[in-house]
């Protein structure tokens, strides 16, 4: 869910109107400010009984306030050793627009929106990070569903002649050149789609890509890699993302050995966390997972340069058999952006092997 | 005891005098401090101000069609990190604008061109460019450019576009490294009167205690462990005052910086203050080095020079000396030559000045009534004990003269420098593959049009020896041609020329040439110059030299029309005024005559504006400096000049004696007092006026080939010898209160060194 935008909120809305950004935040807008409340109607707010529409659903949503585009992946090297790789493109939206409706002239500089593109590669205990701006309506960075493409200066994922998806970024010092075939329809959250991150009713549309075949080449420091392994690819689109109050996530996408695929996430809040998930079967069967089928504890805290961070937890599902820990390996995974948070690749142990990507924001 | 506490115990029985030695220390390394504080302020200042308006990189496209929001969102999809600069031009009071993309910029880091950075987007001048875009929508004029880093090479441009310098405003080149290179120079005399201070009241002191050193003599204490524990002494006193002083010192540059910054920050929305690593250790090692310095470092150099001592070798010894130093500054062949003069004329001037003052004190005495006699011998007394004091008050003044003047001159300088360069209203350039001649034509038919003429620049090669053109000793210049020559650029101060030279550079028979390269290659009026212009070789003389500041490259000025076809211009513009018409029309007219929408024009006011707002706050700060100095050294005369004339309170209560009233004896001592400081400004004079010809006529040449105009200022020298005055005054003021303190001991004025008649 990389539930982002609202960095962008805070951030990026901050930079074009000088105002000052996250020391002013209202505590209770949660971290970024994305449990800030939506002033004014303008913006759609996805709720219960709204559907998902392909392809339209991996193009942008106009009407909506905050949307990202978020993809993992959990490689190797050709001499066998893991390296995880995350690229994320965020859409803030100042003003709501219809999507038939006609699009602000390119002439103007409109500020109806503004975009974000973080990348990262972690690999040895290391971690590379680069962030992107950009306004959106001037054709520097946007996304369209079909051809599938989203940019950000010379960052791009876009589908190719051969239909496989391209990801080239590169950063200071470092890029990747990836080529992703999908395997697998797209999987919907919250049963239909819709996703909630509240008990009240504030909450996204949101559906993954889970089976994502990848190969490509990661350079890092001058030497090149040759990568290959699987992925996990997210749509995600609101405009009311938190409930007020909400401070942060911790956010899991799960590769099992057995198959099987799990998204999982927390809401933490002072009143009771908020807890919600999917399991997918190896079948690809769809299983919703709400707060009182599963438990997830915190087993280890590290020290970091930006705090204390859990990198060990404890994943507890009775009614799939899963008793688990998830790790972080060695190192600091800190996305230092405008908004810094914990982004690593994590591996499985216990009743399931396997592994996937951790993120972790607000601490 | 030991013998350090007995040393020590002369402060516990006078502990006035210790804190007039801790309060000379803080106050001397407050003033080096603040000084230095200021100084690296104004270098900082200035290199931000530079970088403010230096120039940039544009992008502009091959087929001279303007750049659009197209081309930006293409160039940064391409990799390349570019920024959007929309200049909006709106009429007074609004004035310009300048529209930039916070979300691009981020990619320049802190270089982004003018400081753009997102918070400062409050319309001064920058804002969010879709406001600004919004302005050109309703009518304002707007010029948009797509600005990229200084480090960006052609070969990384794609093929529709080509790199082209940008400019927000002309860049400064060497005179701001002229005017650093001076400010550093000052710095090494404020240390220089550090001293002074420091030394002059450590000597008090001694002169003070020299009855407890005969006493500890008596007791069989060698003079050397003497030496040694009062080198101990002053090292902890010195450790224990540098802090407060430093502390004080950058607290006193605030407080006088301060009321700038906020003007400056208003400019660009940059805090042109900031001086990072701000540490103590530093100046904290300076200050003990240079008291340690100023206080022991007679014990191993100048005893081994015994001959300094005493009227006669003072002056065997000053006067060649500063005979020396000055033949040494106005000839001098190197820059570190150069500053050995003026170190030499500093020592001499500081040997001499209390010597000659004092001799001059006593006059044509001979023959004159008692209290006169008593009056200037008295006053003879004064010059030769304070010796110290008046040389670093003397050296004090000197300096802020230089600096008054200095900072003056450059700014006119600066003001003529924008002049020449920023002389028309509005600047066009001629877009590459237009027809000049088209642009001319139309400017000839227009009626109303005010002064305008053309401007194309390229490269010429100079040949020194006229009867062979050797291509060796050839060497490579900037030719600059005008036509017509005309109001806009006779009216240019000539550093020398013969008579009529714009009538003979108008008539293409002759040329001027920049100071650089007359200095160079030492060119007078009347002499020729042989040079090649395309194809041929001319040989025209030398008309007139100009001034041209901050350049490092020769210049030849020429009349358009000697320039033959072949000749390769690399640089065309038409410089104007639109006289009755409006400025929109005439660019209308050139851009329909050349066919292109994609005009560059600048409205040259608003840059000088621009240029002169951001210098002045620099000089503002050095300003700051000299009020610092003075008021420091001003205070230390006082304290100083009030410990001394303390000493000798016992001998002014004689007057008493000798049947003077209360008033008249008052009457004295403000004479003595203001006679004094007011011979410290005098003498101060002609070292300042001295040192400002140094710094504008000696060290510039030298070190950047052109010479700053040297100018004086009276009415400043009016103002120093006032306050100087007052100085004087204050000290009479508190003079008049100790005699009416009680009656002082004879015992106390003789240990205090006051004896001396």
């Amino acid at each position: 869910m990389t539930c982002f935008s609202q960095p962008l909120r805070w951030g990026l809305t901050a930079l074009v109107l000088g105002l000052t950004a996250c020391s002013e935040t209202p505590e209770s807008a949660g971290f970024a400010g994305l449990g800030e409340q939506v002033r004014g109607e303008t913006f759609a707010q996805p709720a219960r009984g709204d559907r998902l529409r392909f392809p339209e659903d991996f193009g942008p949503h106009p009407r909506h306030r905050i949307e990202w585009w978020y993809l993992t992946a959990n490689l190797t090297t050709e001499q066998g050793e893991p390296l995880g790789l995350q690229w994320t493109q965020f859409r803030q939206a100042l003003e709501a627009r219809d999507p038939g409706g006609p699009e602000p002239e390119p002439g103007t500089w409109p500020l109806d929106a503004a975009w974000m593109a973080h990348a990262a590669v972690s690999f040895q205990g290391q971690h590379w990070f680069s962030e992107k701006l950009a306004r959106g309506g001037i054709g520097q960075a946007g996304a369209t569903a079909e051809p599938f493409e989203v940019w950000l200066d010379d960052w791009h994922m876009r589908v190719e002649d051969d239909g496989r998806w391209r990801l080239q970024v590169s950063g200071e010092g470092w890029s990747y050149d990836l080529r992703v075939t999908i395997e697998g329809e797209p999987v919907a959250h919250g049963g239909d789609g819709f996703s909630p991150k509240s008990a009240s009713g504030e909450g996204s549309m949101y559906f993954s890509l889970v089976d994502l075949a990848i190969e490509g080449e990661v350079t890092l420091g001058g030497q090149t890699f040759e990568v290959s392994g699987q992925g996990w690819f997210d749509r995600e689109w609101s405009s009311q993302f938190l409930k007020a109050g909400q401070q942060g996530w911790d956010w899991f996408a799960l590769h099992l050995e057995s198959g099987d695929k799990l998204m999982m996430f927390r809401l933490r809040e002072a009143g009771g966390d908020f807890l919600s998930g999917t399991w997918v079967t190896p079948e690809r069967e769809v299983i919703p997972l709400g707060a009182d089928t599963m438990t997830l504890e915190v087993v280890e805290q590290r020290d970091t340069a930006d705090g204390n961070v859990p990198v060990q937890w404890h994943i507890h599902i009775p009614g799939r058999q899963a008793d688990f820990d998830v790790s972080a390996p060695q190192g600091q995974y800190w996305n230092d952006g405008l908004f810094p948070y914990w982004e690593s690749p994590v591996s499985v142990t216990g009743s399931h092997q396997g592994e996937g990507y951790m993120e972790l924001t607000g601490y | 005891m030991t013998v350090f506490s007995a040393l020590l115990s002369h402060y516990r029985r006078h502990p006035l005098q210790l804190l007039a030695l801790a309060l000379m220390i803080v106050l001397a390394t407050m003033l080096w401090t603040g000084v230095s504080h200021l100084t690296d302020r104004a270098r900082a200042s200035l290199a931000q101000s530079e970088r403010a308006i230096a120039g940039q990189q544009e992008l502009v496209r091959e087929d001279g069609q303007s750049v659009s929001v197209q081309d930006f969102a293409y160039l940064r999809r391409q990799g390349l990190c570019v920024m959007p600069w929309l200049e909006v031009e709106r009429p007074a009071p609004e004035g310009r604008v300048i529209g930039v993309d916070p979300f691009a910029s981020a990619c320049f880091g802190n270089e982004a061109p003018g400081q753009a950075r997102v918070d400062a987007l409050n319309g001064e001048p920058f804002l969010d460019i879709a406001e600004a875009a919004e302005m050109v929508r309703q009518g304002s004029d707007g010029q948009l450019s797509l600005l990229v880093p200084v480090d960006v090479e052609a070969n990384a441009v794609p093929a529709a576009f080509r790199l082209k310098d940008f400019s927000m405003g002309p860049a400064t080149g060497e005179l701001g490294e002229s005017f650093l290179l001076n400010l550093d120079a000052l710095g090494v005399l404020v240390l220089l009167i550090t001293a002074l201070l420091v030394r002059s009241v450590y000597q008090l002191g001694l002169v003070q205690r020299r009855e407890s050193f005969a006493l500890l003599r008596r007791f069989g204490v060698p003079a050397a462990r003497v030496q040694v524990l009062l080198l101990i002494e002053m090292v902890a006193l010195t450790s224990v005052c540098v802090i407060p002083g430093i502390w004080l010192g950058r607290l006193l540059a605030e407080i006088l910086g301060g009321g700038f910054g906020q003007v400056l920050e208003s400019l660009f929305d940059a805090p042109l203050y900031a001086v990072a690593g701000d540490g103590f250790v530093l100046p904290a090692l300076v200050m003990v080095s240079v008291v340690l310095l100023a206080c022991f470092a007679d014990k191993r150099l100048l005893l081994r020079l015994p001959w300094l001592s005493g009227r006669q070798s003072v002056l065997w010894f000053g006067v060649p000396v500063l005979g020396l130093g000055l033949a040494m500054v106005a000839w001098p062949f190197i820059l570190g030559w150069l500053y050995v003069g003026i170190a030499l004329v500093f020592v001499a001037v500081g040997l001499l000045t209390p010597r000659v003052l004092s001799h001059v004190a006593q006059w044509g005495v001979e023959g004159a009534g008692a209290i006169t006699l008593w009056q200037r011998r008295e006053l003879a007394v004064l010059f030769r004990r304070l010796a110290l004091p008046v040389v670093a008050l003397q050296f004090a003044v000197a300096m802020v003269l230089a600096v008054q003047a200095l900072v003056t001159t450059f700014e006119d300088a600066f003001e003529q420098w924008l002049a020449q360069r920023l002389e028309a209203e509005f600047y066009v350039e001629v877009p590459a593959q237009s027809a000049v001649e088209d642009g001319v034509r139309y400017l000839e038919s227009l009626s109303g049009l005010g002064d305008w003429h053309l401007v194309q620049r390229g490269t010429t090669r100079v040949v020194p020896e006229m009867a062979g053109d050797d291509a060796a000793t050839s060497v490579e210049v900037d030719l600059f041609s005008i036509s017509p020559i005309g109001p806009l650029v006779t009216g240019w101060t000539l550093l020398d020329a013969t008579p009529d030279a714009w009538e003979k550079l108008a008539a293409g028979q002759g040329v001027m040439v920049n100071e650089q390269l007359a200095r160079r290659q030492e060119y007078q009026p009347g002499d020729p110059i042989g040079f090649a212009l395309g194809e041929q070789t001319l040989a025209l003389p030398v008309v007139g030299v100009y001034a041209d500041y901050g350049r490092p490259e020769g210049e030849i000025l020429v009349a358009g029309q000697i320039l033959p076809d072949t000749f390769n211009t690399r640089f065309q513009s038409l410089s104007l005024n639109p006289g009755t018409l409006a400025m929109a029309e005439i660019e209308q007219g050139l851009a329909t005559v050349w066919n292109t929408d994609q005009l560059t024009v600048r409205d040259n006011s608003s840059i000088r504006s621009l240029a002169s707002e951001v210098f002045d706050q620099t000089f503002l700060i050095t300003r700051a400096i000299t009020v610092l100095t003075l008021v420091l050294a001003g205070t230390s005369l006082l304290v100083m000049g009030w410990v001394f004339f303390t000493t000798r309170a016992w001998y002014y209560r004689l007057l008493f004696v000798w049947g003077l009233s209360r008033r008249e004896v008052a009457g004295q001592l403000r004479w003595l007092a203001m006679f004094l400081t007011g011979a410290v400004a005098v003498a101060a004079l002609p070292l300042g006026v001295w040192l400002t010809w140094t710094l504008v006529s000696r060290i510039n040449p030298l070190a950047f080939g052109w010479s700053l105009p040297m100018a004086v200022y009276p009415g400043f020298w009016l103002e120093m010898l006032v306050l100087c005055l007052a100085i004087g005054l204050a000290i009479a003021v508190l003079m008049r209160r100790q005699l009416g303190a009680g009656v002082a001991a004879p015992a106390v004025a003789n240990v205090s060194g006051g004896g001396e008649r």
